[in-house]
């Protein structure tokens, strides 16, 4: 009897009903007070602990929320991440944040967050992100299960047909004139 | 400790030649671990701030820098690799190599190392951009910092280039 479950098998619970709205556009959150730093604004690396959130909204989507973990069904881990750091941000303020499958194949992800102030609407950042799935029990790569691969395989089709994101690809330099 | 004549009103740390900078040690706190038991991918981040507080502190715009209403530094984009788990306790000491600079922009990269094993557990490359505290908007470096980064500049340009700086995210198909 295998400590996990075969990758055919179904979760053991219930699934949220799949949202093909692309990109995906639920995630909600506010700058906290300790996320602001000398200069009285949101704390650059506080942005990737904000869209690590909003990575697990897309994962409770394909069924690897919280409780993927604590069923020790398995785990992801980053294994790159871009950020562009777009406006400021203030204690208090509203984000919302909007999500869009890049890519992806067997064991990967490839996510692209965009985070906008919930009220004023303006761009505050951008997460592009490669994301492994991962064992629990050997922590090495692995597939990702059936009923997971055919979600990603729905929303694949659905953001598929939005544009490249600007801010997507990019690689760090300074440019010159 | 030396204290160099500069155009800042606070004493600045002497100048460190060695390539890279070699300087940042810390620990994964308790805090930093997340529902994977290993350090957050947030929070490598949160600990190559304070390597970049480090760097900074050498170019003479660290805290003071905003606590004398002078300036500030903010980071324009940021690309992380994640090489290797680390876990609550664990010493890491951190590196640091400038890439390029220009009037207003470093352009750098972090390696951070687990302090006893050796091994890599991520690196970080930044644009960290001078910022006027008045006006908050984009400005020259101060004539010392400048003075320090043409310094250091062509020294960390005989390094060899590290393979993570300047990548693209992209799955790779076979």
């Amino acid at each position: 009897m295998p400590d996990t479950l075969l990758n055919e098998e179904p979760l053991p619970y219930e699934l949220p009903e799949l949202d093909l709205v692309a990109p995906l556009d639920r995630h909600r959150s506010v700058v906290k007070d300790e996320w602001v730093d000398w200069n009285g604004h949101m704390n650059m690396a506080r942005y990737m602990e904000a869209f690590d959130y909003a990575s697990g909204a897309f994962h409770t989507q394909i069924g690897m929320g919280r409780r993927y973990i604590d069923n020790k069904l398995g785990m992801t881990f980053v294994l790159e991440a871009h950020i562009t750091y777009d406006r400021e941000l203030r204690g208090g303020a509203p984000l919302r944040f909007t999500t869009q499958l890049l890519d992806h194949d067997a064991k990967r992800l490839h996510l692209f967050h965009t985070m906008y102030h919930g009220e004023e609407g303006f761009l505050a950042s951008t997460c592009e992100s490669m994301i492994m799935h991962i064992d629990a029990k050997t922590r090495k790569s692995s597939p990702f299960r059936k009923v997971v691969q055919e979600r990603l395989a729905k929303m694949a089709q659905a953001h598929g047909k939005l544009p490249k994101p600007p801010k997507s690809g990019r690689l760090i330099g300074i440019p010159r004139r | 400790m030396v204290r160099a004549m500069t155009d800042l009103p606070y004493p600045i740390e002497t100048l460190d030649l060695v390539a890279p900078l070699d300087r940042h040690r810390a620990t994964v706190l308790k805090e930093w671990i997340d529902w994977n038991g290993h350090m957050n991918v947030g929070y490598y981040i949160v600990a190559f701030d304070k390597a970049t507080d480090t760097l900074c502190n050498q170019l003479g715009v660290g805290w003071e820098y905003t606590r004398d209403k002078i300036g500030m530094t903010f980071v324009l984009e940021a690309h992380a690799t994640y090489d290797r788990e680390v876990k609550e306790g664990d010493p890491l000491r951190i590196t640091t190599q400038i890439l390029d600079h220009d009037s207003k922009r470093v352009h750098y990269i972090h390696a951070m190392y687990h302090a006893d094993e050796g091994y890599l557990a991520a690196t970080n490359e930044l644009i960290l951009m001078n910022i006027d505290y008045a006006s908050r908007r984009a400005a020259s470096w101060p004539d010392e910092t400048m003075r320090r980064l043409d310094t250091l500049a062509p020294i960390h340009a005989k390094l060899p280039r590290p393979k993570q700086a300047g990548r693209v995210i992209a799955i790779r198909k076979k």
